[in-house]
């Protein structure tokens, strides 16, 4: 009798765990992220569990790379591009069971804003010089200049409660938002687990029950994990594990050319690199489709300055003269340049495979024209403190790209720009990138762009290599998964799984 | 004068030792690393001003000279508060008990099973000298020792999923939770770090037990008219056994500090994993705590070890 009961108790335990878990998708990355505040970490590793699933902001990037409405249900701009005026959507409540108002967006700005919060993000908020709540669904932002980029920079500012607006500690912890997934339990080293939350604003979702996000260092092992189920979606796999999945039955792949991109940066101060004949000799003499195809797997297309997948913006890199590998231009311009081969120079390698893989091709490259180049391999915070001080005469990286071309252009080639470690400094730049910052007129912008992009492409001080594809493998169980060239899982929203 | 202060306040008095030293090279060690928190905090390429990286350094307490760091870690860490995660804000000793665990629970099913198992293989193999059967077990035990324990882990997490799709292999989940699903999860990590154990520690009782069952008594014994049985297990591996002991005691040592590399391969979260990403971020309070709670066990089990010593050879007691 007594065994009978357990016997039965055993079961519907048993049975109660399967169902629960069954709509659960399982997520593998490779190690804990360093913190969950959306305010503090841009890592990929938090980015890609908080944003959009916990956290939402004013607006989003499709999977266009177009700003779409988010918790803003919609905006006006004033007729002077400096006032910005957000209608928000009515009946979004954040995971602690309060309402999400003008206060809280305010709340937030300010957060990202203030010195003490010390935001890697500050600089995509701080042209917005008042904020003004207009009643409690109505907001306005005004700057003291137009700044373009202002709704595409929004979408990576999430939306936290006004209260937490001083509290520097909390979110890092256990965030709170206002996404379709709501904050469950961190366990270091283990795993991060997100439930459905009840009260999201869109009816009927999201199909999941949760998510969990499970950290698996290492690569075969999460790749054993996709094919026997344990795992539904490995996330921004490297091209290598992805050729290697392909083949497997169980898996599906997916793929979107990405906004990363690889590059060569060079140092201005360094002897010869400060001679932009001889910036343009070092792209005459990559061969970029080599780099793709010997250090990338053939995942990835050359690109410019931007990627392609901006396709409002970029231009094809058929305009520019020195992505054609031409070694005797390359010995014709340095000679003119008055320098004598051959020169010696150091490369300072990210601590990653492609990146050493692309250094090393470079390496070959270069050595062609009679610029012998020793490759430095550090660890990374070695890597980052070389990088932050210009230690370098030309380091080979990988950046994760922008949607806005300001995003990116601003800080890496104005003058004394925050990200210009290369001490690059060109008064026809500077004007072009404040005009594209400034102008809101679209046609305008894309002149001023253009023009920079010809000079930088073959000039500047990065010879951009290649724009790789992000992949992301699924499990076949898992239906309605989108990729998002911005690597986030906004799209889990509208997952389910199969039985 | 220390000999009267008894065997148990001389061990904490060496402990005491061993912890100030410790405590002094890793704090100076993880700091003369290049690259800091911060710069690991914020990446290449991120849009930061210095005031704001300075702002940083003070919330995270970089900012001071490193003798006061040092000071205040002390004075914390002797009232038992042992800082806080840079990263994630929880007290670290949380994070140590969180990873503690699994580690705990590796070390002995490993232990378990690699040295219990390694008695009756090593006094086969060393009675069985030359035999085919013993050559046999031998080549076993060579592979045992020869394969990475990582390439192990890789395949039979392979060859399990593909042959048993609905056993779990990846992951922890705590015995409190999920006995079966803990114990199906410990299988194969065990398995991989116990192999090589187990061919170690059997060769190691092998040539011990051959020494033993040379010596003069045996032969006494033998020739008084001893059983086969209790002459082995009885006479001969008794004083086998202190190497054996040693050995086993470096190992657990070793197991607790965490098996980095396994744990990598099964996704456990173990203190090797959790020192390693301290390490690698640059989370100096989780690091300097973490080594600590290391250096402790190790510090302990090797008093266990002695201990046994005198309980197997009562003339080392003496």
């Amino acid at each position: 009798m007594l065994v009978k009961k357990i016997g039965l108790a055993l079961t519907t335990t048993t049975f109660l765990v399967t169902s629960a878990a069954a709509a659960t998708l399982n997520v593998a990355i490779d190690s804990s992220p360093a913190g969950l505040d959306p305010h503090l970490i841009t890592a990929f590793n938090s980015v890609v569990i908080v944003q959009g699933n916990v956290y939402e902001g004013l607006t989003d990037i499709d999977a266009g790379l177009n700003v779409v409405p988010d918790l803003a249900a919609s905006w006006d701009i004033s007729a002077d591009n400096l006032s910005y005026t957000f209608k928000l959507q009515s009946g979004v409540t954040f995971h602690d069971g309060s309402t999400m108002d003008a206060e809280d967006v305010a709340a937030s700005i300010r957060r990202v804003q203030a010195e003490k919060t010390a935001s890697p993000m500050a600089a995509s908020v701080m042209p917005i010089t008042n904020i003004e709540i207009i009643d409690p669904l109505t907001i306005k932002l005004s700057l003291d200049e137009p700044f373009a980029p202002i709704l595409s920079s929004l979408a990576t500012i999430a939306i936290v409660p006004a209260e937490l607006e001083a509290d520097i500690e909390a979110l890092q912890q256990k965030p709170v938002g206002t996404g379709p997934f709501k904050f469950v339990e961190w366990l270091p080293n283990n795993y991060i687990a997100l439930e459905k939350f009840e009260g999201y604003r869109e009816a009927g979702l999201p199909m999941l029950d949760g998510v969990k996000f499970n950290f698996v260092p290492e690569a075969s092992t999460r790749q054993v994990g996709l094919t026997s189920g344990d795992y539904g979606i490995l996330p921004g796999i490297d091209p290598a594990t992805a050729l290697q999945l392909q083949a497997q039955p169980g898996v599906k792949l997916h793929d979107t050319l990405n906004v990363s991109y690889t590059l060569l940066g060079m140092n201005v101060t360094r002897g010869p690199l400060g001679d932009a004949k001889v910036r343009e000799a070092v792209n005459m003499l990559l061969n970029r489709d080599e780099i793709i195809a010997g250090a990338l797997f053939g995942a990835g297309v050359p690109g410019g300055p931007l990627s392609p997948a901006l396709s409002a913006w970029a231009l094809d890199t058929s305009e520019f003269a020195c992505y054609t590998t031409n070694v005797d231009g390359a010995k014709a311009l340095l000679a003119e340049a008055g320098i004598e081969t051959p020169i010696k120079l150091s490369i300072l390698v990210l601590p990653r495979q492609d990146a050493r893989d692309i250094s090393q091709v470079i390496q070959q490259q270069l050595a062609a024209g009679g610029i012998e180049v020793d490759l430095v391999n550090k660890e990374i915070g070695e890597f980052v403190q070389d990088w932050r001080n210009s230690n370098f005469d030309m380091f080979v990286s990988a950046n994760g790209g922008n949607p806005d071309p300001d995003q990116y252009f601003y800080r890496t080639f104005r003058s004394g720009g925050p990200t210009n470690v290369y001490k690059y400094a060109n008064a026809e730049i500077d004007t072009l990138l404040d005009t594209g910052r400034t102008e809101t007129d679209q046609a305008k912008r894309k002149q001023a762009y253009d023009a920079a992009q010809r000079t930088l492409a073959c000039q500047g001080p990065i010879a951009h290599l290649a724009y790789g594809n992000l992949f992301t493998a699924t499990n076949a169980k898992v239906k309605g998964f989108e990729i998002y060239p911005t690597g986030r899982l906004t799209s889990l929203v509208n997952v389910s799984l199969d039985e | 004068m220390r000999a009267s202060l008894g065997p148990i306040t001389n061990r904490l008095l060496d402990l005491a030792v061993v912890l100030l030293g410790v405590s002094i090279l890793v704090f100076l060690m993880i700091r003369l690393i290049p690259g800091d928190a911060i710069a690991i905090m914020l990446g290449a390429n991120t849009e930061i001003t210095p005031e704001r990286i300075a702002e940083l350094e003070a919330r995270l307490g970089l900012d001071k000279p490193m003798y006061i760091q040092y000071f205040d870690w002390v004075t914390g860490a002797l009232v038992g508060d042992f800082g806080t995660s840079i990263w994630t804000g929880r007290s670290v000793m949380s994070e140590i008990s969180a990873n503690i665990w699994p580690t705990l629970e590796l070390t002995f099913l490993s232990i378990l099973v690699g040295a219990g198992l390694s008695i009756p293989i090593g006094c086969f193999m060393a009675s069985a000298r030359g035999k085919n059967s013993e050559v046999a077990v031998r080549v076993v035990a060579i592979a045992g020792l020869t394969i990475p324990s990582f390439w192990l882990g890789i395949v039979s997490i392979f060859i399990v999923s593909k042959l048993l799709p609905s056993v779990s292999t990846l992951g922890y989940v705590p015995f409190s939770q999920d006995p079966l699903g803990n114990l199906q999860r410990m299988c194969l990590p065990v398995l991989a770090l116990s192999l090589p154990m187990l061919a170690n520690l059997s060769r190691l009782v092998r040539s011990a037990m051959l020494d033993a069952l040379g010596q003069d008594y045996i032969r006494t014994a033998k020739a008084k008219g001893v059983p086969r049985r209790s002459l082995i297990y009885k006479h001969a591996l008794r004083n086998a056994l202190i190497p054996f002991i040693t050995s086993v005691g470096v190992a657990t040592g070793y197991l607790l500090g965490g098996a980095i590399v396994v744990e990598q391969v099964f996704a456990i979260p173990g203190l090797g994993r959790l020192v390693l990403g301290a390490i690698a971020e640059r989370n100096y309070p989780l690091v300097q705590a973490a080594i600590l709670v290391m250096t402790t066990s190790f510090v302990l089990v090797n008093f266990l070890v002695d201990t046994l010593y005198a309980y197997i050879d009562p003339r080392v007691a003496k």
